[in-house]
């Protein structure tokens, strides 16, 4: 009995190995004609077949075959390499103001803008189909829409500080020659306080004593204060260039994103929807290629 | 004249006289009709070769006094003026100071500037200047045939000053006299003219006078393009800003990527290559007000044989 059970066993998985196997190279095969056809949908599905099956055929609950679905893992750069020519293509028109740079096989920077002075603003996961935006500059940017809509920009309130403070120091600057005369006549006026004083000073001329050495040390502070300030002004008008750049910058992406998409929400919900918005174009084109090929 | 035996008897003096009387009174002769070719004749060519002869002639004689005449600088004004009658190009008429007989030149479209030539004893030919504060608008050497517009004073006289003073267009319509006169001398008597940063052909590029430029001169046009309908881009390989005006204009600051003295230029280019780099900073209030705030960093180069800058 006990043998025979374990004979039972033995064929069982000899025939489950034949059976993984067979689906093995069933799926394989079926890669392999997509990628010969370039049939980039096909790749897709085959890739993330849960995915495809809930955003494309609304088909929940679809799971991955856990069988197949690493058997091209190693391959996963040469595979991004070789769907992102169509998908790049097409985000060309879909994202005008986006451009890509592959830096390793398969491995894309996305750069918004072809201005002066452009970000970097993170990568494009070619196998996923979807943004990987750098969150530290995304954020930026939808801080910047949320300002726009009270009329400010995102460094305005810093420029604005800091235009402040050279305004300050400027006037420190301008204000040295009324500072040395008062200064002079402080001391002359000190020099006779101190001579009125003695064992016996009276209290007001104490007083008074304290009060002229206090502005003379105020007057002190100012100097040495408007001593530094040309080069404190010129260092806070590179900030102000600094923040100035980015401000354009981020109007440019604002300017851009309006045009394309009328609103940043548009544009996250065209985010959200790249992954279906994308293979639905391909399925279009496919349609377009099979009624060329019958003609 | 040296080895000329000096007269003695008083024959040879009176003699001696009379011929150079003579020769005085042939000067006269040639002088006058010098003058008549120069008011006279039709052909570009016979009212260069007079003045160019008017210019060399010296009218100094010991012997023969002659009455009040013109100077060089007023032969070539009248050669101007001539020519662009000939050519039926109105806008520019010259005037004749009643006290001092000299000649000036004024624009209908500029009220109370007047434009004179003014000699260069170094090189010789003479600048075109307007009279307020002597910019030399160009240099025109008709010996070598040589007409060089002065880009310095093409910013400083009409960018910087005019402008305040005078619409665009009526600043344009005097430059375009200007610019008719120097292709007459092109067309007619083989000139070559320099038109500098008024020429609008897509060639042309003007280098920066100054061997480098700092990068945050650029940052600064770009947050200037905040906000506008213009955008500053920039060039794929790194090596320089366009910004896209309207019109399908371009402007650009670049360098040649390959050259290795990363000499940077300015060049403007639209479709009907109607515009030059003087018009943009002529028109445009944003990129005139970046040009002269970084001026020592933009200025384009003019010759440096002819105009010290």
């Amino acid at each position: 009995m006990a043998n025979e059970k374990y004979d039972n066993e033995k064929l069982d998985v000899g025939g489950m190995i034949n059976q993984a196997i067979t689906q093995k190279i069933d799926y394989l095969t079926k890669l392999k004609a997509a990628v010969t056809r370039h049939q980039d949908a096909e790749i897709y599905r085959l890739l993330d077949n849960q995915r495809y099956a809930a955003e494309i055929e609304h088909r929940e609950q679809q799971v991955n075959d856990a069988g197949v679905m690493n058997l091209v893992d190693n391959l996963a750069d040469q595979l991004s390499d070789y769907l992102s020519k169509s998908l790049i293509d097409y985000l060309g028109k879909a994202y005008p103001f986006f451009y890509y740079e592959e830096y390793q096989t398969g491995h894309y920077r996305i750069y918004f803008g072809n201005w002066w002075d452009r970000r970097q603003f993170g990568e494009l996961d070619v196998l996923n189909i979807r943004f990987a935006f750098n969150q530290d500059e995304y954020n930026k940017l939808a801080q910047s829409f949320k300002l726009s809509e009270e009329g400010k920009k995102y460094n305005s309130a810093r420029i604005q500080k800091l235009s402040e403070e050279n305004d300050h120091l400027q006037s420190l600057i301008d204000s040295g020659t009324e500072r040395e005369q008062e200064k002079a006549t402080l001391q002359n006026e000190l020099k006779e306080a101190n001579s009125r004083s003695g064992l016996f000073e009276s209290s007001k001329n104490k007083e008074a004593r304290q009060d002229i050495i206090d502005r003379i040390s105020e007057l002190e502070d100012q100097t040495e204060e408007a001593r530094g300030a040309q080069a404190h002004i010129k260092q806070n008008n590179q900030t102000v260039l600094e923040l100035s750049k980015e401000n354009t910058i981020l109007s440019y992406e604002q300017k851009s994103i309006i045009d394309t998409f009328g609103s940043f929400e548009d544009f996250e919900l065209a985010n959200r929807n790249l992954y279906a918005h994308y293979l639905k174009h391909l399925s279009q084109q496919d349609d377009g290629k099979q009624v060329a090929d019958h003609e | 004249m040296s080895n000329e035996k000096m007269p003695e008897t008083a024959t040879e003096k009176v003699q001696a006289l009379s011929d150079s009387l003579t020769n005085g009174l042939r000067l006269g002769e040639q002088y006058v009709a010098l003058l008549n070719e120069l008011c006279g004749k039709a052909d570009p060519k016979d009212l260069l070769t007079a003045t160019v002869k008017l210019a060399k002639i010296d009218l100094s004689s010991p012997f023969v006094k002659f009455p009040q005449h013109y100077q060089t600088a007023d032969y070539y004004l009248l050669f101007m003026g001539r020519l662009l009658d000939l050519a039926n190009i109105s806008g520019l008429s010259i005037n004749e100071d009643e006290t001092e007989h000299r000649l000036s030149m004024t624009s209908t479209h500029f009220e109370n500037i007047e434009f004179r030539f003014e000699l260069d004893q170094q090189n010789g030919g003479a600048f075109f200047t307007e009279q307020e504060k002597h910019e030399p608008l160009f240099y025109l050497n008709l010996e070598r045939k040589v007409l060089r517009f002065s880009n310095r004073a093409l910013v400083n006289f009409f960018v910087i000053r005019e402008i305040n003073r005078y619409s665009d267009l009526d600043i344009q319509a005097t430059l375009q006299s200007l610019i008719d006169f120097s292709k007459i001398l092109v067309n007619e008597l083989g000139f070559t003219v320099d038109l500098g940063i008024l020429d609008s052909s897509n060639e042309v590029a003007f280098p920066l006078q100054a061997p480098e430029l700092d990068l945050t001169v650029i940052d600064r046009l770009f947050v200037k393009t905040t906000d506008t309908e213009f955008m500053l881009l920039s060039l794929p390989n790194n090596n320089g800003a366009l910004l896209d005006l309207d019109r399908e204009i371009k402007l650009t600051l670049s360098y040649d990527p390959d050259d290795y003295s990363k000499q940077w230029y300015f060049h403007v280019s639209d479709p009907d290559e109607q515009y030059s780099l003087f018009d943009i900073l002529l028109h445009y209030d944003m990129i005139r007000d970046w040009y002269l705030n970084n001026r020592e960093a933009l200025a384009v180069r003019s010759d440096p044989v002819v105009f010290a800058d």
